[in-house]
């Protein structure tokens, strides 16, 4: 008499689910070789459950975790309690004023003229010496047609600035650069050669 | 003995009426700390959320690195979500399991370092210990079962093949092979059908089965 045996995707069904496929399971009671497939299976399954387990309890050990929980309470302790305000900029109270000694006027009103002097002599160097170098031929000026850009805050923290980039290179209007960014090497794979 | 005891008390029936499954001892002690916390006792509900920390923390340990192999980023992971836990246990539902609330919790820590590592990964120089298998405790003369087992090559074998499951297959592996959840609560945990959750399982499960057959 034919008896077929179960497939191997079914053989994985009946492991997983220890409640369901009660046809199999009875085949498995009369039928040694799928028996013993499904033995094989379970160990195999057995098998990687202690070793995966087995490495996370290697990495974290009895000490670390001990130290982990430490870290928590911590953390949680520090939770409840209110922020530390420090003046800024210090006691303006004791500052000395202007008002009282007026002779700091004639100072600060020579350092604002100073300054304003400063920022016209310096604007009239960038007017006069760009034209002495017109004629330079490696000199290249870009401008993208077609892009604005925006002022960005220079209060970004890293992983905002990092998620801006991403969002602008995965964006429809990265798509150009896609080329060149797949030309240009990542850093991780120059420092790995 | 490397794999927990069930985590599901058994009920006794009762004649009374229908039986109610007791709360695990985790969900007991997140409902005492959610009290404590409405009642203003802050000190007392931290001082219970340690036991809560010590029942749940090797378990939440081993979860979050499968997922992210790293130590490191393990530990963070592990932390923050217990933070997470205290400063939200208001929120807390007590007729769910704490465990499916906590473990979604922490899963969605280890995707978001797991994001911001492959970002740094792809404007930074890596370390040269970044990629390198993490470094164990300083070794003992005497190897503990668990080294005994990793260094096997069997153990090898296996590690190697866990490794080559897609990051979704090898979450829900974990959660129900390791961490030994029902599929029902690897869908509530994960916000997915459980049908999903199975052919998942059933895949990281045939293709393990196809790494380790292929190797011997």
């Amino acid at each position: 008499m034919h008896r077929s045996h179960l497939s191997d995707d079914r053989l994985v069904d009946v492991c997983l689910d220890k409640a369901g496929y009660p046809a199999e399971r009875n085949h498995l009671d009369t039928c040694p070789e799928c028996a013993e497939r499904s033995a094989h299976l379970s160990r195999m399954l057995a098998d990687i459950a202690a070793v995966t387990v087995a490495e996370a309890d290697a990495a974290f050990s009895v000490d670390r975790l001990a130290k982990q929980r430490a870290r928590i309470l911590q953390r949680l302790e520090q939770e409840g309690r209110a922020g530390r305000v420090i003046t800024f900029p210090g006691n303006l109270t004791q500052r000395p004023s202007l008002r009282a000694r007026p002779g700091m006027r004639w100072v600060a009103g020579a350092a604002a003229a100073g300054l304003l002097i400063g920022v016209f002599a310096g604007h009239l160097a960038h007017v006069v010496v760009p034209n002495q170098w017109s004629g330079s031929p490696t000199q290249v000026t870009i401008q993208p047609a077609g892009t604005t850009l925006h002022a960005v805050s220079t209060t970004l923290s890293e992983e905002e600035f990092l998620g801006m980039l991403e969002v602008a290179i995965e964006g429809t209007s990265g798509a150009s650069l896609r080329p060149l960014d797949d030309l240009t090497p990542l850093a991780w794979e120059v420092a790995a050669q | 003995m490397l794999r927990q005891t069930p985590r599901r008390m058994s009920s006794p029936a009762t004649a009374a009426g229908p039986v109610v499954a007791p709360l695990s001892r985790d969900s007991e002690l997140a409902a005492e700390v959610k009290a404590l916390v409405l009642a203003g006792k802050r000190d007392a509900a931290r001082e219970r959320f340690g036991e809560l920390v010590a029942l749940l923390q090797r378990r939440a340990a081993r979860i979050a690195y499968q997922y992210l192999r790293d130590l490191h980023d393990a530990d963070e992971a592990v932390q923050d979500a217990f933070v997470k836990v205290f400063t939200h246990i208001t929120t807390y539902r007590e007729e769910l399991p704490f465990e499916v609330w906590f473990t979604r919790i922490l899963v969605n820590r280890c995707l978001d370092l797991q994001k911001a590592r492959s970002r740094r990964l792809r404007w930074s120089v890596p370390a040269p210990a970044i990629g390198q298998a993490p470094p164990l405790e300083p070794a003992a003369p005497q190897q503990t079962p668990e080294e005994r087992l990793l260094s096997s090559e069997q153990g090898q074998r296996i590690l190697a093949a866990v490794d080559q499951l897609p990051e979704r297959q090898r979450l829900v592996f974990t959660l129900c092979q390791i961490s030994e959840q029902s599929t029902n609560e690897v869908s509530q945990t994960l916000g997915v059908s459980e049908a999903t959750v199975r052919v998942h399982l059933f895949r990281a499960v045939r293709k393990l089965r196809g790494l380790l057959a292929a190797e011997r």
